[in-house]
């Protein structure tokens, strides 16, 4: 009953960006989201969606079920076309381009915005070609090239060491935690820019999840990461940024620091502390 | 609260002292598990049931035959004269023993007791110098050739009657030429060596007397008006030398005549027209050195078997020759022993025959099978006469030590062999060796053509082109089905297809009989045509739909598009049969078919593989496609989302990840329907024209294993080899869809055990 309260403000993300990291480099915004409304038919799940996520840093997700964090995260590399009945309008901006815009190649787009998902999504194929999978499809078949961008990018997603011997095994034969580093393996294998997470660690044990957000801190040198996550402590733990989102409304956008220390709102106050959720 | 719970933990630990509930729910559940492994073990027992069932009617094709010596007995009446030949009717239970004075003397076969004695009518002061059979053995005709020129023609009778319940065999003797001795050399010469036929109203004789061959020819002539019949006569010479004949044959069909001489050579004569006997062919039978030791038509007087001084058997045959004539050519030959074979004895009713050797070694074969069915010592020394009976299930001998015997032979199937169910057999009158099913005939002297080789070709042949409709159709639609089209319409596309499985293949055969096979073909050239027409439509529907304005197309819902080709399908469809006949006039300056027989020499049959590959086909779809799809709809929804977010197009997900994953499905739908396919009865039944061709071509017929059982089976005689043969083909059918499903299911298990972790 608090959400009509805040259904009438536009909440200016950019400005909190600008404030809180005055001190830094300029940050400069990499997707940039526009007055968004997402139906599932007649259903509402996103109201009126304004945000920013910048460059190279990793902005977090977090909200109670079904508030539509990860609808939001899938609306970036456009994955709910594929769902039926959906509408979506309003704008995303990747570099000042509008990815809704009807020019735009979904194929293209989604190389350049690469996503992992909740269950470690493998292929039934081996190592080597489960990492190549993403250039093959672009008609990429050199054997050399393939090589080493198998290593760069197990390496780059700490997984090298453990399967450099059996590249050619079939990548079921891992385990999760290693099926999730391989699959983030084949989202960089194509150099994306933009990393989108979907609660990668919460189908993971603990050592894995570790792993994971040991990775994620390594991966926000090169790559713009959003991730979803229904872990608080994770998210304050990796995330530069944190939004809290709300029954489908972005409720508050800060520095993680400042959202977890310090939030404006009281929906978010009462999330973070745990009344409900 | 602690108590109620105390007590659950106890009531489901301990079982002596669980409820009511709990042992009603805890027998349920034993119930059931009985019964399904009940079932499932009935069901395993029900397969091997019928695997052994079929073993077991199988099985005496391949036993070997037997021979046991059943009695011995001093020769009846040994004081009248001395044994020329034996013979025994086909009961087995009177023997003749015909001596070389005149006498006949018939007795119980097994005891050897005299029933009579006959005396043949030959005139005083002759002598018996060469006697015959007549062919067929049966027909049991004997002539005698006399010292003075003369002949004589008897035939034996065996009458029976039934006195009570009691089977009585009467014995007797008639001449069917007449009592008087026919004159055949009028000089008087000894008639040394003779052959004859005897018909109803005819007769041939062949003499040799020391230094001329004749050849005697009587035609009754049954006048209108008399009682009396005349004989017409005709006498001719054959131009050859005589002095050196030891054997002459007579065909049963009056047509071809033998003669055999000492070095080992052997004449053909054609003796169609009695007046102008023409000689064929001289050949040598022999190899260098060796001598013609004994020789008979094998059932059928269609080849001669001839055994050699060094016990080979050699099958000669009348064949076609490169020039279209018939010619006499070795087909086979059996080595029965290392000596010389001194008679051979042929079944009556089967191309089987016997041999014995000079040391009284008996072997029985079967000439078409190539097969050796027993091998056995049957006297010591040579036997002086050896008959096999009618039903070739018993042998009569005289020994040297002045005895007969009696053997029983039990030889039920000596058809089949290896060889001849699988490989090339050259049968007779056959130009070369081939691969043929004929199974039957009316006649006796068939020869049965028992190659399966022709039957799995044709098993092969249907399942290969139905295969070729069904695959693409089935897994295309599969696909479409599972991956692209709207989930409302799947709804209804897929129970449509699948209950196209439930259609009677019966009606489906019908229909492709009665309605396919003339449709297509009157309208070949439109069938071909569709093939163009139907991709071209097609795509021009694509271009023009692309080519609509925006508004147009948003208001056709994602994933009805192919609801849309409905239509234009039917379109082409018409159209390309409608532009048939005109295309087959301006093209082919007639009609398809007499174009593909005058260039390419390509026959055309009416019901052949392209209708049942359609008709079947039609049937093995829903199988396919059915169990494709599941496959591939159940493919997990993470992969595709995986591979799409990784920047790839549907198509490349559905070709790279989708149809991978779903490999095992799509493979067991496969082999469930070429196992469908193979075993499918009725369409080939009535679709294919069932002729057991050897032919890749499109444009002609086959025979199905399963159609040829439900062909033949109602006609078979219960246990004959025919039939037995039908049950091999069954278990060979048997054989071949266990065989492949087995395989089917293994591979699909290893597949999915690969996949399991997904």
């Amino acid at each position: 009953m608090l959400v009509p309260e805040f259904r009438s403000h536009s909440f200016d993300a950019s400005s909190i960006l600008r404030s809180s990291h005055k001190h830094d480099d300029p940050v400069e915004s990499c997707i940039k989201v526009e007055n968004l409304n997402l139906f599932y038919g007649k259903k509402q799940a996103l109201h009126d969606i304004n945000i920013e996520m910048p460059k190279k840093k990793v902005t977090a997700f977090i909200g109670p079920s079904g508030c539509g964090k990860s609808t939001l995260l899938r609306c970036i590399n456009r994955m709910n076309d594929l769902v039926d009945n959906v509408t979506i309008d309003g704008k995303i901006l990747l570099h000042d381009d509008n990815i809704y815009d009807k020019s735009v190649n979904v194929a293209a787009l989604r190389r350049r915005v690469g996503m992992v998902f909740q269950k470690p999504n493998p292929f039934p194929k081996s190592i080597f070609e489960n990492v190549t999978y993403g250039l093959r499809i672009q008609g990429i078949n050199d054997k050399r090239i393939l090589e080493e961008t198998v290593e760069a990018s197990l390496r780059g997603a700490a997984l090298w060491d453990e399967v450099k011997d059996r590249l050619n095994d079939n990548a079921l034969g891992l385990s999760g935690g290693q099926q999730q580093r391989l699959v983030i393996a084949r989202a960089i294998a194509i150099a994306p820019e933009v990393l989108l997470l979907d609660e990668p660690a919460s189908a993971l044990d603990p050592i894995s999840t570790l792993k994971i957000e040991e990775l994620i801190n390594e991966l926000k040198e090169k790559y713009t990461i959003v991730i979803v996550t229904h872990n608080m402590q994770q998210a304050a733990r990796v995330s530069d940024y944190t939004a809290f989102m709300y029954m489908g409304e972005l409720i508050e956008m800060g520095s993680t620091t400042q959202l977890f220390t310090k939030p404006t709102k009281k929906q978010t106050e009462d999330y973070i502390t745990g009344r409900y959720g | 609260m602690s108590e109620l719970n105390n007590s659950m933990t106890q009531s489901s630990l301990n079982t002596a002292t669980t409820s009511a509930y709990e042992k009603w729910r805890l027998l349920k559940d034993a119930i059931m598990h009985r019964a399904v492994v009940a079932g499932g073990l009935s069901v395993i027992f029900a397969i091997v049931v019928i695997f052994f069932y079929l073993l077991y009617v199988v099985y005496p094709l391949f036993l070997s035959a037997n021979a046991e010596q059943v009695a011995q007995y001093p020769i009846p009446e040994e004081s009248v004269g001395k044994t020329l030949f034996l013979n025994i009717e086909e009961q087995n239970e009177i023997a003749a023993r015909f001596t070389d004075n005149g006498q006949v003397i018939f007795f119980e076969a097994k005891t050897g007791k005299t029933i009579s004695q006959r005396t043949v009518l030959l005139p005083p002061d002759t002598k018996i110098t060469s006697i015959a059979q007549g062919s067929p053995v049966s027909e049991g005709a004997v002539i005698y050739g006399l010292s003075n020129g003369q002949a004589v023609i008897v035939k034996q009778q065996y009458k029976v009657a039934f006195v009570g319940d009691k089977r009585v065999i009467a014995p007797s003797l008639k001449y069917p030429l007449g009592e008087t001795p026919l004159v055949i050399d009028d000089t008087g010469a000894a008639l040394e060596k003779i052959a004859f036929k005897v018909g109803e109203g005819s007769a041939t004789i062949v003499a040799k007397t020391a230094d001329k061959i004749r050849l005697t020819s009587l035609e009754k002539e049954q006048s209108l008006f008399a009682e009396e019949a005349s004989l017409t006569r005709t006498d001719s010479f054959l131009d050859m030398p005589a002095a050196n004949i030891t054997d002459i044959l007579v065909d049963k069909e009056d047509r071809n005549l033998f003669l055999v001489s000492d070095d080992g050579s052997l004449s053909f004569i054609d003796i169609s027209k009695k007046d102008a006997p023409e000689i064929k062919q001289h050949l040598n039978v022999v190899d260098v050195g060796q001598k013609i030791t004994s020789l008979s038509f094998l059932n059928g007087d269609l080849s001669i078997m001839i055994g050699d001084s060094s016990g080979l058997v050699s099958q000669w045959s009348l064949v076609k020759d490169t020039f279209n004539k018939p010619a006499f050519q070795r087909i086979r030959a059996f080595k029965v022993s290392d000596k010389p074979v001194i008679s051979i004895n042929t079944e009556q009713r089967r191309k089987g025959f016997l041999t014995v050797d000079i040391d009284g070694g008996m072997g029985i074969y079967h000439s078409t099978a190539e097969r050796e069915l027993i091998k056995e010592k049957i006297s010591d020394g040579a036997p002086l006469s050896t008959i096999l009976s009618p039903r070739a299930n018993a042998l009569l001998l005289q020994s040297n030590d002045g005895k007969i015997h009696f053997w029983k032979v039990d030889n039920e199937h000596p058809e089949v062999s290896i060889k001849s169910m699988w490989k090339k057999v050259w049968y007779e009158s056959y130009a070369k060796p081939t691969y043929i099913w004929q199974s039957s005939s009316a006649s006796n002297d068939f020869e049965p053509k028992y190659s399966l080789t022709p039957l799995v070709f044709g098993t092969l042949k249907a399942a290969f082109y139905a295969m070729l409709v069904a695959i693409p159709l089935s897994l295309m639609g599969a696909i479409y089905t599972a991956y692209f089209m709207s989930p409302k319409m799947r709804i209804y596309a897929k129970p449509s297809i699948e209950i196209m499985g439930a259609l009677p293949t019966v009606i489906l055969g019908f229909l492709a009989g009665l309605w396919l096979a003339p449709f297509i073909e009157e309208n070949l050239a439109g069938l071909f045509a569709l093939l163009l027409v139907l991709p071209m439509g097609v795509m021009l529907f694509a271009f023009g739909v692309q080519c609509l304005p925006e508004t147009m197309c948003q208001k056709i819902p994602e994933g009805w598009d192919a609801a849309m080709l409905i239509p234009v399908i039917m379109i082409s469809g018409w159209f390309a049969f409608s532009i048939s006949i005109p295309l087959e006039t301006i093209l082919f300056h007639g009609t398809l078919r007499d174009w593909f027989k005058t260039e390419f020499g390509i026959g055309y049959d009416q019901r052949n593989a392209l209708v049942v590959g359609i008709a079947m086909g039609f049937a093995v779809v829903p199988t396919i496609f059915s169990i494709a799809e599941d496959a591939i709809f159940s493919v997990p929804k993470h992969l595709t989302v995986g591979s799409l977010a990784l920047g790839a197009t549907p198509w490349q997900t559905m070709i790279r990840v989708v149809l991978l994953t779903a490999s095992p499905g799509i493979f067991s739908a496969i082999m469930i329907g070429f196992g469908r396919a193979v075993g499918e009865t009725m369409i080939v039944l009535m679709a294919t024209g069932n002729t057991p061709v050897m032919d890749l071509s499109v444009f002609q017929g086959m025979r199905t294993l399963a159609a040829n059982i439900a062909v033949e089976m109602p006609e078979s005689e219960v246990d004959s080899t025919h039939y037995r043969v039908l049950f091999l083909a069954a278990l060979v059918l048997f054989m071949f869809t266990f065989v492949f499903n087995t395989l089917a299911e293994v591979v699909r298990q290893r597949l999915r055990e690969k996949y399991s972790s997904l």
